[in-house]
C-alpha cells in the first residue's frame, strides 16, 4: 500500500521529519519506508534544441550534432541513434552527469570527433526499456530547463498493511496514527453535493436477495456525465501511489477508495437491463465473462451483482465487461456496498481471483460511516469532474444495521498486560485520535464505543493493544525478573544431542533433508509405510512426505557424487511419516535416525594404505552406538529387497527398530561412487523411549585376564557368528570375552571351501589370578566341541 | 690464586664453549683446558705455592670447576658424537594421521545455540507434530476460518485432514492443554510453507517458538527476556527495536529488529542499507488462545515469541541461496 506525503496533508499538519514520521509510524505497527514516486532523473540532463547534425568522418553508424543547452555555449556531441533530427528538443547529459552510480559522464574523443555529453534514450534514464533511438521531446519544452522538472517526484509512504488492519489501506487510516503521533486533528476535506431534479428510485430498482453476503447495498446515480482523461493533478495523485489513470469516472473512483479504503464500483447505466441491480448468489455452473476478459465458471458460492437479465459483476472481487465504464457512457450507477467478509473471501479462493477490493472486503469495510461517505464523495467528485448531474436521493437496502461495538478498557489492564503506566487522560487521548469514541470515562476505566471501520477491534484486549502500540517506547524493560522453573527438564534433546555427537565424534557430516519427497520415493521407504500425500503439493517432485530416512539421503548422495566428491558420509535425524487413518492428524510421525556412508575409512595417508567402508564399518558403528546407550542388538538377515547386496533387520526386544544394509555395487552405477554405499535407519524415537541413562557402575577388574589364541579351519559355511556363540556358552565361567580377530583363505594352503578363523579369548576371574592350569582344561573342551560339532580343527 | 681467578677461568670457558660447533674444536677445548698440560692442571699445580690454610679452599674449588667442566664438555660430546645416520630417524614434518572428522549441520548448531540460551533462562524444551490439524495450527491459535490472516501462511494440506505446521506455535496449545501454568518452554523444529522454492525461499525451514505463561506476566518481561535473549546471541552492544505488528495468537504484538550485526546500524546490502534486521515476531498470548485451552484468562497471562533460523543464519554465514542449506553437499557440510 503506497500513501502519498502530500495527499496526507490534505487531511493533516505534518511538521515532523519524514523520516522520523516514517520511523514512528513503523514503531506503531505500520511499518513503512520513505520513498520518492517516480523516476529521480539525474542533475545535469538538461533540455536541448539539435541545431545541426551532420554524419561522423570515421564512423558509418554515428552522427556529430551541434546541440544547444541554453547555457550560450553551443556544444558537440556524438551520436549514435538513428532519429536524432535537427529541430527537435532532445534530453542531453552534460558532461559531470552522473548516470549510474560509477558511471559519470566525461567530455571524449570518439573515433577523432569531440564529444560533450550524451544525447539519451529512454532506458539511459531509467524511464522505459526503448533504445531503438533518443528521446524526441515535445517541442513546448523549455531548452536549458533540467529535464527532471517534468518528472516530479513525490515523498511517498510504502506501507506493509498487516491483515487485521483493513483501515490502514487509505490515506486516511495513516492519517489517524499520525494524528496520535503528532497530536495535530484530522480534517476531513468537505464537499459539496449538489443533487438535480429526478429522484434515484424513478430511475433504477435495487433489490438484495442475499443478505447474509450482501447486508448492506447503497447507490446513487449521476446523469449525463462526460468521459474524458482526468486532470492533471487527479492524474498526478494516481500515479504517485502507483495507479494508472483510466479516465475521470475510473479514476474518482480509485481517488476516493485510496481516500477513505471503501472500495466503490461504477457501472454504465444504461448496459443495465431495467435498468435494474439484483443481488444474488451464483448458480452452480453459471457463466460470467470478466474485465480481465476471463470466462469464468461460478459456484454457489460466488455473490453476484446482477442486472434485470444477466449478471453484470462478481460482488466484491471484480465487474463485468458488459457493464464496463467507457468513452460513450453517459448515465452512472455508483455501488457503494457491504460485503460479509468471509463470503467474499470463499468466492475469491472459489475464483481464485484476488483483487485489490477483494483484499479489502475479505478483511472488512466500514459498513457505515465510511460506506455514506465514500459514496456520497464519488457522486460529488464525478460530477465535478464529468460536468454531470447527480439524480436526487440514494437507494440504500440495509435491512439491518450493523451497530457499532462497544468495550471497557479498565485502566488495570493496561499495566497488568504491557507494564506501561499510562493515566485515563492519555489512554483517552489516543483512542479519540484513532477514531475511537469515549462514551464514558470512569475513575479507572473507559467505556469505549468502535467505529465499524476497526472489525479487528472488539475486546479489552484490542483495546490495550491500540494503546500499547501507540506506546511501545513507554513499555519498560524487566532486568529483574522472578520466574517459575518448570518441575522437570525435557530429556529428548539431550538424547538427540548425545547421538549427534556420537556420530560426529565418527567423522560423520549431518544433513538436513526436504521433508517432501516424490511419490516414487515415498514408496521406496525401508520400512514399507503407506506414504501420507500433499492434497496441494509445489509439484510431482514433492507430493509425498518422506517415509524413511534413506531415501532422502540418497537425494543428498547423488548430489554429491555428481560433483565428484569422493568421501560422502552423512547422517540425519528427523521425523519420516506414515500415514494412518486412525490418527488425529492423519499421519504417525517416527523420529528416525538415517546413516549414509560411501567414503574411505580415513583420508589418504602415508601411515595406512587406503580403505573403503563396508558393511563392516557400519556394523561397528551400530556395535559402538549400541553400546553407548547399553543395548543389545541382534541382526536378521532380511533378503525383500533387491537393492541390497546385504540387508539387516536391526532386532531389540524382538521388535525391528533398525535396519543396515550395504547396496549392490551395481545399483547406482551411474553416480559412479569409490566406495561401497552402506546406509543405516534406526528408530531413535523408540530407543529414545526405551533408553535409560546407567544406573550403576561395574567395579573395574581387581585380577588380570588371561589371553588364549584360537586359530580353526573350518568349512567356509560355518557362521562366525554361530562359533562365536558356542565359544561364549562352552567355555566356562571365566571366559568373559571372544573376539574374532582374523580370518585367512588359501585353497592352497587349508583347502577348498575352508576358512581359518583366529578368536582372542579373554579369561578373567573376580576373585584370583588365574592360572594357565585353570584355563588349559576349558581351552581342551572347548576345542573338542568346536572339533567334535563343526568339524574344525586347529591351523 | 683466589675464587675470582677461578671465575675468570669459568668465564672464559663458558665463552669458548658457545663458540663450539663441532666436535674437533671441542676436542681442543677439552685438551686446553683438562688435558695433562692443560689449565686446571697448571692450577693445581700451582696450589703447593699456597698457604697451607688457603690450600684447602683452593683444592675444593678447583675440584668443582674441574667437575664443571668436564660435565659442559661431556654434554656437548654427546651432542657432537653421535653420528647421524646411524640415530633412528623421524621426519616429524610429516602429516598427522588423516581421520575423517564430523560436522553438524550448521543450521542444528544455531538451533543449538539458542536452545542454550532459553534453557539458561529457565525454559524447558517442548516438541509438537510435523503433521498437525487445523485446530492446533489455525483455530486454537485464534486463526478463525475463512479469515485472511490464514493468507499470511501458505499452507500444505494432507490428505486425511491434516496440514503441514506453518509454524511452530501449534506447539504453545500442545503443551498447554497437557499442562497447567506457570510454564516456560521453548518449542525448535521444522515447519512448511507452500511457497515456490527460490534462492530466498524454501518450502521447509526452522523455527523456534517461545511461550511463558504465568500469574502477573506482562509485555515488560517479555521485552527483559527478549532484549537479554539478543544480548547474549548477539553480542552486548546490540541495539534492539520493538515494533507494533500482528499476529491473530498474540495481543498487543511486535515484531523485533536488532542493528545489523554486519555493519553495527550504519547500513549494508545485508540489511538493505536499513541497518536494522528483523529476528523474530512476539507478544502477548490472545486471551482467546488461553480459552481455548480452558485457562482462567482473570488469572493467567502469557507472552510467545517465535524466531526463524534459516534467514538468520544466511545473514551471518553470508549465504544468498537458501537452498545450500538442504543440498547436504559434504564440502559445505564439513566447513562448520
Amino acid at each position: 500500500m503506497i500513501v502519498s506525503i502530500d495527499w496526507l496533508k490534505d487531511y493533516i499538519d505534518i511538521d515532523i521529519p519524514l523520516e522520523e514520521l516514517a520511523e514512528k509510524l513503523t514503531v506503531a505497527g505500520a511499518e513503512c519506508t520513505l520513498k520518492q514516486s517516480g523516476i529521480r532523473i539525474p542533475d545535469g540532463v538538461l533540455v536541448a534544441k539539435v541545431l545541426d547534425t551532420r554524419p561522423h568522418p570515421n564512423a558509418e553508424k554515428l552522427s556529430v550534432c551541434k546541440v544547444d543547452t541554453g547555457t550560450g555555449e553551443i556544444l558537440n556531441i556524438v551520436c549514435g541513434a538513428p532519429n536524432v533530427i535537427a529541430g527537435r528538443l532532445v534530453p542531453v547529459a552534460t558532461v559531470g552527469t552522473k548516470l549510474a552510480p560509477d558511471f559519470e559522464l566525461k567530455e571524449v574523443r570518439l573515433r577523432g570527433e569531440l564529444s560533450q555529453g550524451m544525447i539519451c534514450a529512454e532506458d539511459e534514464l531509467g524511464l522505459g526499456n526503448d533504445h531503438s533511438g533518443i528521446m524526441l521531446l515535445p517541442d513546448d519544452y523549455e531548452i536549458g530547463r533540467p529535464f527532471a522538472d517534468y518528472y516530479p517526484v513525490y515523498p511517498i509512504l510504502d506501507v506493509e498493511v498487516t491483515a487485521n488492519r483493513p483501515d490502514l489501506m487509505s490515506h486516511w487510516g495513516l492519517v489517524r496514527m499520525i494524528s496520535v503521533i503528532t497530536g495535530k486533528p484530522f480534517k476531513k476535506v468537505p464537499f459539496c453535493l449538489e443533487e438535480k431534479e429526478k429522484d434515484i428510485r424513478e430511475i433504477c430498482k435495487i433489490s438484495v436477495e442475499a443478505p447474509e453476503g450482501c447486508p448492506r447495498y447503497s447507490a446513487r446515480v449521476v446523469k449525463n456525465v462526460r468521459i474524458q482523461p482526468s486532470p492533471a493533478w487527479l492524474r498526478q495523485r494516481l500515479e504517485s501511489v502507483g495507479l494508472r489513470p483510466v479516465n475521470n469516472v475510473v479514476d474518482a473512483a480509485n481517488y476516493v477508495l485510496m481516500e477513505t479504503g471503501h472500495p466503490l464500483h461504477t457501472f454504465d447505466l444504461d448496459k443495465l437491463a431495467g435498468p435494474e441491480i439484483r443481488v444474488r448468489f451464483a448458480v452452480k455452473g453459471e457463466k460470467f465473462e470478466t474485465l480481465d476478459h476471463k470466462e469464468r465458471t461460478l459456484s454457489e458460492k460466488v455473490l453476484l451483482i446482477c442486472d434485470a437479465k444477466n449478471p453484470v459483476a462478481l460482488a466484491g472481487l471484480m465487474g463485468g465487461l458488459a457493464s464496463e465504464v467507457d468513452d460513450n457512457t453517459r448515465n452512472i450507477l455508483i455501488e457503494s456496498a457491504y460485503f460479509t467478509p468471509s463470503v467474499i473471501r470463499r468466492a475469491s479462493k472459489d475464483q481464485q481471483l484476488s483483487t485489490d477490493a477483494s483484499k479489502r472486503f475479505e478483511r472488512g469495510t466500514d459498513p457505515n460511516a465510511g460506506l455514506e461517505y465514500a459514496r456520497d464523495r464519488l457522486a460529488a467528485l464525478i460530477a465535478e469532474l464529468t460536468g454531470g448531474e447527480i439524480a436526487k436521493g440514494v437507494i440504500d437496502v440495509y435491512p439491518e444495521p450493523i451497530p457499532a461495538k462497544r468495550a471497557r478498557l479498565n485502566l488495570s489492564k493496561v499495566k497488568s498486560i504491557t507494564g506501561i503506566e499510562l493515566s485515563g487522560t492519555n489512554c483517552r487521548a489516543t483512542l479519540e485520535a484513532l477514531g475511537f469514541e469515549i462514551l464514558n470515562a470512569g475513575d479507572n476505566f473507559l467505556d469505549v464505543g468502535i467505529p465499524t471501520f476497526r472489525p479487528d477491534v472488539e475486546r479489552e484486549i484490542d483495546l490495550v493493544e491500540e494503546v500499547a502500540v501507540n506506546h511501545m517506547d513507554k513499555i519498560p524493560t524487566m532486568e529483574r525478573m522472578s520466574i517459575s522453573i518448570p518441575e522437570s527438564f525435557d530429556t529428548f534433546h539431550p538424547f538427540t544431542d548425545k547421538t549427534r555427537q556420537f556420530f560426529t565424534g565418527y567423522g560423520m557430516h549431518e544433513a538436513i533433508n526436504n521433508s517432501l519427497v516424490s511419490e516414487a520415493a515415498a514408496s521406496a521407504g525401508i520400512w514399507g509405510y503407506p506414504p501420507l500425500k500433499i492434497l496441494n503439493p509445489l509439484s510431482l517432485e514433492m507430493n509425498m512426505l518422506r517415509t524413511d530416512m534413506i531415501q532422502p539421503l540418497l537425494g543428498s548422495l547423488r548430489v554429491n557424487a555428481l560433483r565428484k566428491r569422493g568421501d560422502i558420509r552423512l547422517f540425519e535425524l528427523a521425523n519420516v511419516i506414515e500415514r494412518d487413518p486412525a490418527s488425529e492428524t492423519g499421519a504417525r510421525e517416527h523420529y528416525n535416525l538415517g546413516v549414509l556412508c560411501s567414503s574411505s575409512l580415513w583420508g589418504l595417508s602415508w601411515t595406512e594404505a587406503e580403505r573403503s567402508a563396508d558393511f563392516f564399518y557400519m556394523k561397528g558403528i551400530l556395535e559402538h552406538f549400541m553400546d553407548l546407550l547399553g543395548f543389545t542388538v541382534k541382526l536378521r538377515e532380511n533378503t525383500q529387497n533387491a537393492a541390497f547386496e546385504t540387508l539387516y533387520d536391526i532386532m531389540l526386544r524382538k521388535e525391528v527398530i533398525g535396519k543396515i544394509g550395504q547396496y549392490r555395487g551395481d545399483f547406482f552405477e551411474k553416480l559412479q561412487l569409490q566406495h561401497p554405499l552402506v546406509i543405516m535407519e534406526l528408530q531413535l524415537g523408540t530407543l529414545y523411549q526405551w533408553y535409560e541413562p546407567r544406573k550403576q557402575h561395574t567395579p573395574p577388574p581387581a585380577y588380570p585376564s588371561i589371553f588364549r589364541d584360537l586359530s580353526l579351519v573350518m568349512d567356509k559355511t560355518v557362521r562366525a557368528n554361530t562359533l562365536i556363540n558356542e565359544i561364549m556358552q562352552q567355555g566356562g565361567k571365566y571366559l568373559i570375552d571372544c573376539l574374532l580377530y582374523d580370518m585367512y583363505i588359501d585353497e592352497k594352503k587349508l583347502g577348498e571351501d575352508k576358512k581359518a578363523l583366529s578368536f582372542r579369548l579373554e579369561f578373567r576371574s573376580e576373585k584370583e589370578t588365574l592360572k594357565d592350569s585353570q584355563i588349559d582344561n576349558v581351552m581342551n573342551k572347548l576345542f573338542k566341541q568346536l572339533e567334535n560339532q563343526y568339524g574344525a580343527r586347529l591351523r | 690464586m683466589n675464587k675470582a681467578t677461578i671465575s675468570e677461568i669459568r668465564k672464559q670457558f663458558d665463552k669458548t664453549l658457545e663458540e663450539v660447533h663441532d666436535a674437533a674444536a671441542l676436542e681442543a677445548l677439552k685438551y686446553r683446558y683438562l688435558g695433562r698440560k692443560g689449565k686446571i692442571a697448571d692450577l693445581f699445580s700451582r696450589i703447593r705455592d699456597l698457604s697451607s690454610e688457603s690450600r684447602k679452599e683452593a683444592g675444593e674449588l678447583l675440584n668443582r670447576l674441574k667437575a664443571d667442566l668436564s660435565a659442559a664438555i661431556d654434554a656437548r660430546t654427546a651432542a657432537f658424537s653421535a653420528p647421524r645416520e646411524q640415530r633412528s630417524y623421524i621426519d616429524y614434518s610429516m602429516p598427522g594421521y588423516a581421520m575423517h572428522r564430523g560436522s553438524r549441520h550448521p543450521l542444528t548448531q544455531a538451533v543449538d545455540d539458542m536452545l542454550n540460551i532459553f534453557q539458561r533462562l529457565g525454559f524447558d524444551i517442548a516438541y509438537g507434530p510435523e503433521v498437525e490439524t487445523d485446530w492446533f495450527n489455525f483455530e486454537s491459535l485464534n486463526f478463525p476460518p475463512d479469515h485472511p490472516a490464514r493468507d499470511m501462511q501458505d499452507t500444505f494440506y494432507t490428505e486425511g485432514g491434516g496440514v503441514l505446521r506453518t509454524h511452530t506455535s501449534p506447539v504453545q496449545t500442545r503443551y498447554m492443554s497437557t499442562h497447567e501454568p506457570p510454564l516456560r518452554i521453548v518449542a525448535p523444529g521444522r515447519v512448511f510453507r507452500n511457497e515456490a522454492i527460490s534462492a530466498r525461499s524454501y518450502c521447509l525451514f526452522h523455527q523456534i517458538e517461545g511461550l511463558y505463561v504465568d500469574e502477573g506476566i506482562t509485555f515488560a518481561d517479555l521485552k527483559g527476556t527478549i532484549e537479554r535473549f539478543c544480548r547474549l546471541y548477539y553480542g552486548k552492544d546490540v541495539k534492539i527495536k520493538f515494533r507494533g505488528s500482528y499476529f491473530p495468537f498474540t495481543e498487543p504484538s511486535a515484531e523485533i529488529d536488532v542493528s545489523c550485526f554486519l555493519c553495527g546500524g550504519k547500513g549494508c546490502p545485508v540489511c538493505k542499507q536499513s541497518g536494522w534486521l528483523e529476528i523474530m515476531g512476539c507478544g502477548m498470548v490472545d486471551p482467546n488462545v488461553l480459552k481455548a485451552v480452558n485457562y482462567d484468562t482473570e488469572r493467567f497471562s502469557g507472552y510467545a515469541f517465535g524466531l526463524g533460523i534459516e534467514r538468520m543464519l544466511m545473514m551471518r554465514l553470508g549465504i544468498n541461496d537458501i537452498r545450500i542449506l538442504f543440498e547436504n553437499d559434504v564440502e559445505f557440510l564439513k566447513q562448520f
